[in-house]
């Protein structure tokens, strides 16, 4: 095979199996809660198509792995300019589901232009903090990254998707952090940005979404409007109590209480089956990839390496700690996937591109 | 390492790599965070949302359980169930917006005609999120079911339940003896026996027995999902009917008694004389019962309790009147138990008597001639009665009408009765001890003056007459019984008194008012060829003759049958009907001919 042939023997030796065995875990435990659930008519065929999807993800890793990142990297402006044209594509032929404009059709695939955009995003992020005009790093950088935020962000909140717009900051933030910013000025942007939160409030946000944020400051404002998934999901947490209720005892995502449970709240559903013990599990699972990443990162010597590494860390830790601390109520309740747990073939495909570019990064730290 | 690693970064010598550590710690910090309170959620306070899951899943849909049945002596039923058709509306299924849930319940307002601001109140009274249907109206017609059923899909959260509705055998039967049936008022709710929508007997027999009618409602309990589509039938407990009471009525003469009355103000007692016995209790104007019953509206209520002829009151037991000549059979035993006034006395009337300066006047202005007592007692002479009770004396009559029951309640089951008047002697002037005056005493021989009575007094006092002296307690109900257990309460009849008075005494008292009805007396409108009745017909002077068109006086007559081994007591009572003998007597020969005739026309045709 012409892909595994660019892979030297050296470089399979410095594979990163825990990573990946936390990886492989997730996917498993994934697999197994959506076969639990029963959605739609047919049983199981969402955990099968979950696992067909990891399939794809597998090879779309081994594709990105073979690859050198710093090729990916420096051909990023192209990979950024195809993401942001995916985004527009969205608003001509996007298929509308729920009141949002997210999804475009690709033959028989539904494929989610903003998911795909987030890897994009990284490599184009760190293609700028790298390049010669971003040294050194300051307030000519951080002027340099605004444009790369602010297009996509603006065409992503417009489908509407919040959540996916909100995550691109925080690794925007990782990245110039990572890259050596002055954390001064790095707070003084922070500040900025919260004097900017009530024209954010009254300009951008649109009243389901003002309305969330409301119901987690009040969840029983509207028990049974904007915060039922909020209560019903603190339910069925809260009912898994220590060990959980078992796959046939759990009423709550059994019986449909639980909305977007083989999605977004997918984290509930595990939570109420397997208890506190499970979700210890699970979150052991995450902590192990994230500090991972974060070690690949740290001990990654060359400059463009270290941002890859810590944009897609980045990426996964603001996902996870977002969505479980959306569905555990700590957090308004933002539509992001919990990445290899939530059901969704893009968001699978592009969490194992991710982790591709991870371990791509690690194999090739020493060389 | 450490030194290797900072020599790596061509860049900028130190900072990222504390940086990275840094911000895994943050991620690190954040995880924790999210696993205290998952300990919270799930270790703390997991049973309460335990508790809160199966609230979620398990529903309890109740189920009425039916009223126990009313029968009458015969086994004929006096009142049944239905099922009945109740609209109601459960909250959590309705719509979520309120603009929307409002229009919903315009369209079901315009709909079938229920005032919108109802519909508001009744939801407003429950939480959103309850499951528990809201009843809304009872009794809803085939085609207001109809219209609701077409509008299914318009009326999100609307259903229509089947639940057991009292019948009746018609629209005013038997209303104040059954009494109705109504949701449980908020004063009833406030003592906590009963739940919201429970259906409560509020008066009559209904609420008396209510304990015993009511049963127990059964439930299912019902795993639903989210969309509250049952799942799973977990539990299910089946109703308990409510208990079946053979109560004393016979419906027959019941009916018989109602029909007699129409189109009059006024009561009908009908006793068995043997055992105390109620086969009949009338009172008129009777309350529609069945418009009582489920749902009432407001403005017809009103109406009903601003009715100048009071149609909610029970007025054999919750009306007193002047016994009026009724009375004349007390004052007649008084004085020939106490040796005061013999058969062979004799009177002439001239049509007054004269006492000081006061005249009282006979209610013939000619007079009856020379009267003997029996004669006194057939034509109901006043000036023969004036003197003898000046000769018998206040204390020995009102002796007499305290041992025949007056002035005391009879004790009937059915509450707020009242206790009728018997006179005490006046104290006159400061010294002067307690003496009845005379003119008091006038007034009393021909039971008028401060004498009142109820109707089911006069009934008890007939009986006694009629089984020589015994006086019952009027009984309604003989037992109750459970459809498994039996029966679980009785009443065998009650004895409350005894009346004792010569043979002799007891002779002439049915043998005058045999003469009354059978020998041109004033009861003659009674008579019944081929039937032994005794009676006494009573007109009870109303003080409020002022209003011409109403001012005539209370009809009254009282009577049992046959005369040897008396079978019934009949009282009528025709409020304002004039003389009773003219108005009162032909009302209860109606009803003693549907006892005596009809019945043999029925054996007849069975036979």
């Amino acid at each position: 095979m012409t892909v595994l042939g660019g892979i030297d023997r050296r470089l399979l030796q410095n594979v990163d199996w825990p990573l990946l065995g936390a990886m492989l875990g997730l996917v498993i435990l994934s697999a197994t809660t959506l076969a639990s659930l029963h959605v739609g008519r047919t049983g199981g065929s969402v955990a099968l198509r979950q696992l067909a999807w990891f399939a794809l993800g597998l090879l779309a890793l081994i594709i990105v792995v073979s690859i050198d990142y710093r090729r990916l990297v420096r051909l990023a402006p192209m990979f950024y300019i195809l993401g942001l044209a995916g985004l527009a594509a969205v608003f001509v032929v996007g298929r509308t589901v729920s009141g949002a404009r997210r999804w475009i059709l690709i033959g028989p695939m539904s494929v989610q232009p903003s998911e795909i955009f987030k890897i994009c995003f990284v490599l184009m992020a760190t293609w700028v903090l790298t390049s010669r005009w971003a040294q050194p790093v300051g307030k000519v950088t951080v002027a340099l990254t605004v444009p790369v935020l602010a297009v996509p962000a603006l065409l992503i909140v417009k489908q509407p998707d919040l959540g996916t717009a909100l995550l691109l900051f925080p690794v925007l933030a990782a990245l110039l952090v990572g890259a050596g910013i002055r954390l001064r000025l790095l707070g003084g942007l922070a500040l900025a940005g919260l004097a900017a939160l009530p024209l954010v409030w009254f300009a951008a946000l649109r009243d389901y979404q003002r309305e969330r944020i409301l119901v987690f400051l009040d969840p029983f404002r509207d028990p049974l409007g904007s915060a039922y998934n909020v209560i019903q999901a603190k339910i069925a947490i809260g009912s898994g109590q220590l060990l959980g209720k078992g796959v046939a005892g759990a009423t709550q995502s059994r019986l449909a209480f639980l909305p977007e449970r083989h999605t977004d709240f997918i984290f509930a559903v595990f939570a109420e089956t397997w208890g506190f013990v499970g979700c210890l599990v699970l979150l052991t699972c995450y902590a192990l990839l994230l500090l991972r990443g974060f070690d690949i990162a740290a001990s990654t010597r060359e400059p463009v390496g270290r941002l890859v590494a810590l944009g897609v860390t980045a990426l996964f830790a603001t996902q996870v700690l977002v969505n479980v601390g959306m569905v555990v109520g700590l957090l308004p309740v933002v539509g992001v996937p919990l990445p290899l747990m939530s059901y969704g073939g893009t968001s699978m495909l592009v969490s194992l591109t991710a982790l591709g570019l991870l371990l791509s990064v690690r194999m090739r730290q020493f060389q | 390492m450490n030194l290797n690693l900072r020599r790596g970064l061509p860049t900028r010598r130190d900072p990222g790599q504390k940086r990275i550590i840094g911000m895994s710690a943050l991620v690190t910090g954040a995880l924790m965070v999210i696993v205290c309170q998952l300990w919270y959620l799930q270790v703390l306070e997991g049973g309460r949302f335990q508790e809160a899951s199966d609230k979620n899943r398990i529903r309890i849909r109740p189920i009425a359980a039916p009223r126990g049945i009313l029968f009458d002596r015969n086994g004929a039923p006096l009142v049944d169930n239905r099922p009945a058709f109740t609209l109601s509306l459960i909250p959590r299924e309705m719509e979520r917006d309120p603009l929307r849930r409002d229009a919903t319940l315009g369209r079901l307002a315009a709909l079938i005609r229920i005032p919108y601001q109802e519909l508001r109140d009744a939801i407003a009274k429950t939480s959103p999120d309850s499951f528990l249907p809201v009843r809304i109206r009872r009794n809803l017609s085939m085609e207001e079911m109809q219209k609701v059923e077409e509008w299914k899909l318009e009326l999100p959260g609307v259903i229509i339940e089947v639940e057991p509705q009292r019948v009746y055998p018609n629209s005013r039967f038997a209303a104040h003896l059954l009494g109705y049936v109504r949701e449980a008022s908020d004063d009833q709710l406030k003592q906590g026996r009963y739940r919201r929508g429970d259906m409560v007997g509020q008066s009559g027999l209904e609420r008396l027995l209510d304990e015993f009618l009511r049963g127990k409602d059964g439930g299912e309990r019902i795993e639903v999902d989210a969309m509250g589509r049952p799942m799973r039938l977990i539990q299910s407990t089946e109703p308990n009917p409510g208990a079946q009471v053979v109560t004393t009525i016979d419906r027959r003469i019941q009916e018989a008694a109602e029909k007699a009355m129409e189109g009059h103000a006024g009561a009908v007692v009908v006793m068995d004389p043997r055992n105390g016995d109620v086969l009949a209790m009338v009172s008129t104007p009777a309350f529609q019962i069945d418009r009582f019953t489920g749902s009432i509206d407001r403005e017809w209520w009103l109406k009903i309790m601003k009715d100048p002829e009071f149609p909610l009151l029970n007025r054999t037991i919750q009306s007193q009147y002047a016994p009026g000549s009724i009375f004349k059979i007390v004052v007649a035993a008084a004085g020939l138990q106490e040796k005061t006034l013999t058969p062979a006395d004799r009177t002439y009337c001239n049509g007054e008597f004269q006492l000081g300066t006061s005249t009282f006047r006979d209610w013939k202005r000619e007079g009856h001639g020379t009267v003997d007592t029996l004669d006194a007692m057939r034509h109901s002479c006043n000036v023969f009665f004036y003197q003898a009770g000046l000769k018998i004396g206040g204390a020995a009559i009102t002796k007499y009408a305290s041992a025949f029951g007056f002035g005391q309640p009879t004790g009937i089951d059915l509450g707020t009765e009242k206790f009728g008047l018997v006179p005490q002697p006046r104290a006159r002037g400061r010294r002067g001890a307690p003496a009845f005056q005379a003119g008091d005493i006038i007034n009393m021989s021909i039971g008028q003056g401060r004498l009142l009575v109820t109707p089911m007094q006069v009934a008890r006092f007939m009986a006694a007459v009629a089984n020589g002296g015994v006086l019952w307690k009027p009984r309604l109900v003989q037992r109750i019984e459970r459809p498994e257990r039996g029966v679980v309460w009785s009443d065998s009849g009650t004895v409350t008194g005894h009346v004792v008075l010569n043979p002799a005494v007891w002779a002439f008292l049915r043998q005058s008012l045999w003469a009354v009805v059978n020998d041109e007396g004033t009861g003659r409108g009674a008579r019944i060829p081929g039937l032994d009745i005794a009676g006494k017909t009573g007109t009870a002077q109303t003080i409020a003759n002022s209003r011409s068109d109403r001012g005539q006086d209370h009809a009254w007559f009282a009577s049992f049958a046959p005369v040897k081994d008396p079978e019934v007591v009949v009282v009528v009572l025709v409020e304002r009907g004039g003389k009773g003998g003219q108005i009162a007597a032909p009302i209860a020969r109606k009803i003693l001919n549907a006892i005596f005739f009809e019945k043999v026309a029925a054996a007849e045709i069975l036979g």
